[in-house]
């Protein structure tokens, strides 16, 4: 794609820029440099009062120059090389400006193609769906994954980890790490065959902790070109020759590449206007440094490792917005929430973050990364259904109408947060041979969906 | 010399501004202005620090306080230790009052390290001597360490499931050493369980930040 002949010039910067020792930063150049972006943008989320989706569209636009300015002062951090990677205003702009305004993913019948999205777009969100990292027992990955191939709403999965390979503990940068690369890809395929999906986009490797399992595991036989490949940005805002060595492999290879940086609430970036500055900065970073295709951007609360609550929610809403209005970047919402499978908190939690990310321009739904991603197995293909009918029914609604649903549902969740209903495991809320779910798990999701159709959201 | 309230207050609110700024010279400045005005350092160490310090710690728990003010605080308090109290105290062979050494890194394979920067830095702002070993830490490197440093804990985190194997290699690399009694072990990370620290053999666990903080005060008694 014409932004990825930039890469050698991006290696570049990592080998040139000038030399910074990594505290200084996180302890000061990070910080200082958010504070006086947010002062000299007035960017003062507590002025949107309770409202959880604003519909302040001067805001919107600051938070946008605040984070591009917030990039151009700042840069990036390689630490390999404790170099920052500069980049001036224009050059910048320039791959933001050219960036497409769709990408194509999965192959042959299967393919799908995710596109920008305004404030309010009548159009759907792309959907995928999956336990986005959540360790999972080896004896249950193929039916996890199959459980959620086999929802026909779901346009791409991202996929779970394995707890063991081969029955071995798997070591980071090992051998056992490629195998489990491997074995991601074998199951995982094997998972949308089984569902009639063959094609299906696989979010990968999400296995492969180190550059070796990327690059082995998207070798021939592996992951395709056509699935989309993660790499990541470290928090906050930096680099490293793994994750570039993970980077120039895809480049090389043409592959889809997605991108994403998880800031922490009350991190380095501060509380929620840090936070929605570090959003927007974080898309443009990696569109400038990895040449991505899609990015997301997925904060979590440093007790609860969710993104769910209301301080979080107003940040990544008015961080959506201002990338909707002002950039061509495809940007996805990742749904990190509390609760896990057979809980109704889930489904709140999810319909809450599904509904906001459709009213706020948001490209594609990244999830239900279930019980936060850390419980094993607490992940079912049901929750990934529920998220997508709502996203769907809440396309094109207006921020209003939006932000009112979504603080009747943090209502009823918020202060349950703390308690961690985990809820159960797949084995629980699944048969495990007709891969349906049990009938009280169906029965909560028939229950909550009754609920949200009765507070005016038109699901089917 | 006991300090009148009013003293103390003003000491502690210029720490705190100290910290604010991040101006290690700032607190530097301040504790030798205290020692000149006849505290010694043990009483600045327990009636400045340690308040301000259990002040940040308690409001960071509570997300009233964020991570870069938990890291100047422990930016500005190592600089007065270090600078300050400590040379004097080695003049006077006296004790610091440090609640204990821990050796803190991200295990091996995994370079995330802002939930181990949280660990950190509160446990030094409760009054623990903490070694930063940074990220991707392997096994020899924190036993080493731990040696060097002569420290009473070691403790691990990992953000990732492929590193959580190395955390047992520790344990197993220090009883094979014959080394396993002498120092503590405590794990933390977020695909790490209570249980999966108990299976390998760990004394303490947190789940998050302030959880550490207590493990660690229960595995030293304090």
């Amino acid at each position: 794609m014409k932004q990825t002949t930039r890469l050698l010039d991006i290696l570049d910067r990592a080998e040139n820029g000038p030399i910074v020792e990594e505290s200084q930063w996180d302890m000061f150049l990070v910080p200082d440099e958010i504070e006086r972006v947010r002062s000299e943008f007035d960017i003062h989320l507590d002025d949107v009062g309770d409202s959880i989706v604003p519909q302040d569209d001067a805001l919107a636009d600051r938070l946008f120059d605040a984070g591009l300015a917030l990039a151009e002062r700042l840069g990036a951090y390689c630490v390999s090389t404790s170099r920052r990677m500069q980049f001036t205003r224009n050059e910048i702009l320039n791959p933001i400006n050219v960036a497409p305004l769709s990408i194509s993913f999965g192959e042959d019948l299967d393919q799908h193609t995710e596109h920008k999205r305004a404030i309010e777009d009548p159009a759907h969100m792309t959907i995928k769906g999956g336990g986005v990292g959540t360790p999972v027992p080896e004896d249950l990955y193929l039916l996890v994954h199959q459980s959620y191939a086999q929802e026909p709403l779901i346009d791409a999965m991202i996929n779970c980890t394995m707890e063991r390979v081969y029955g071995r503990e798997i070591r980071s940068r090992s051998p056992w790490e490629i195998l489990t690369g491997w074995h991601e890809a074998e199951l995982t395929k094997a998972a949308c065959k089984r569902a009639g999906r063959p094609g299906l986009a696989l979010g990968c490797v999400e296995n492969a902790v180190s550059d070796v399992a990327e690059l082995s595991a998207s070798s021939y036989g592996g992951f395709s070109r056509r699935d989309w490949h993660h790499v990541a940005m470290i928090s906050e805002f930096k680099t490293d020759y793994m994750l570039l060595n993970k980077l120039t492999h895809l480049v090389r290879t043409g592959s889809v590449i997605h991108s994403f940086y998880n800031t922490i609430y009350g991190g380095s970036v501060g509380g929620k206007d840090g936070m929605a500055i570090a959003i927007v900065c974080g898309c443009i970073m990696l569109q400038m440094i990895y040449m991505t295709n899609t990015h997301s951007v997925s904060p979590s609360h440093p007790f609860l490792d969710n993104d769910t609550c209301p301080e979080i929610m107003v940040a990544i809403s008015v961080a959506q917005q201002a990338l909707a209005r002002n950039s061509r970047l495809l940007t996805d919402v990742v749904i990190t929430p509390v609760g896990g499978p057979g809980t109704k908190i889930l489904l709140y939690e999810t319909a809450a973050m599904a509904i906001l990310a459709a009213a706020s321009g948001a490209c594609g739904l990244i999830g239900p990364r279930s019980a936060a991603g850390t419980v094993p197995a607490h992940v079912s293909g049901l929750e990934a259904r529920f998220m997508a009918e709502v996203a769907h029914a809440a396309a094109g609604m207006s921020r209003n109408d939006a932000d009112s649903l979504v603080r009747r549902l943090v209502a009823k969740y918020k202060d349950q947060l703390d308690k961690k209903p985990i809820g159960k495991s797949f084995p629980e809320v699944y048969d495990l041979v007709t891969l349906k779910p049990l009938p009280h798990w169906q029965a909560i999701y028939e229950e909550v969906k009754q609920e949200l159709k009765q507070m005016g959201l038109n699901l089917t | 010399m006991s300090i009148s309230k009013d003293m103390k207050t003003e000491y502690q609110k210029q720490l705190h501004l100290a910290i604010q700024a991040g101006s290690a010279d700032k607190g530097i400045e301040l504790a030798r202005n205290a020692l000149d005005k006849g505290l010694v350092p043990v009483e600045f160490f327990e009636e400045i620090i340690q308040p301000v310090l259990e002040d940040l710690g308690d409001r960071f728990s509570r997300l009233e306080a964020f991570l870069p003010e938990l890291m100047r605080g422990g930016m500005v308090v190592k600089a007065v230790q270090e600078k300050v109290l400590e040379p004097i105290i080695h003049e006077q062979s006296d004790e610091m009052a440090s609640r204990g050494k821990i050796i803190i890194g991200t295990c091996q394979g995994d370079i995330h390290d802002i939930g181990k920067n949280m660990v950190a830095l509160m446990l030094q702002v409760n009054g623990f001597s903490v070694v930063d070993l940074g990220t991707s830490v392997s096994s020899r490197d924190f036993i080493e360490a731990a040696k060097r440093e002569n420290a009473d804990i070691i403790a691990m985190s990992t953000l990732i499931t492929p590193s959580m194997p190395f955390m047992k290699d520790v344990i197993a690399r220090l009883d094979s050493l014959g080394l396993r009694d002498r120092f503590k072990i405590i794990t933390g990370g977020a695909p790490v369980t209570r249980e999966w620290a108990n299976e390998i053999g760990a004394d303490g666990f947190g789940e998050d930040a302030v959880e550490a903080v207590e493990a660690c005060r229960q595995l030293m008694g304090v």
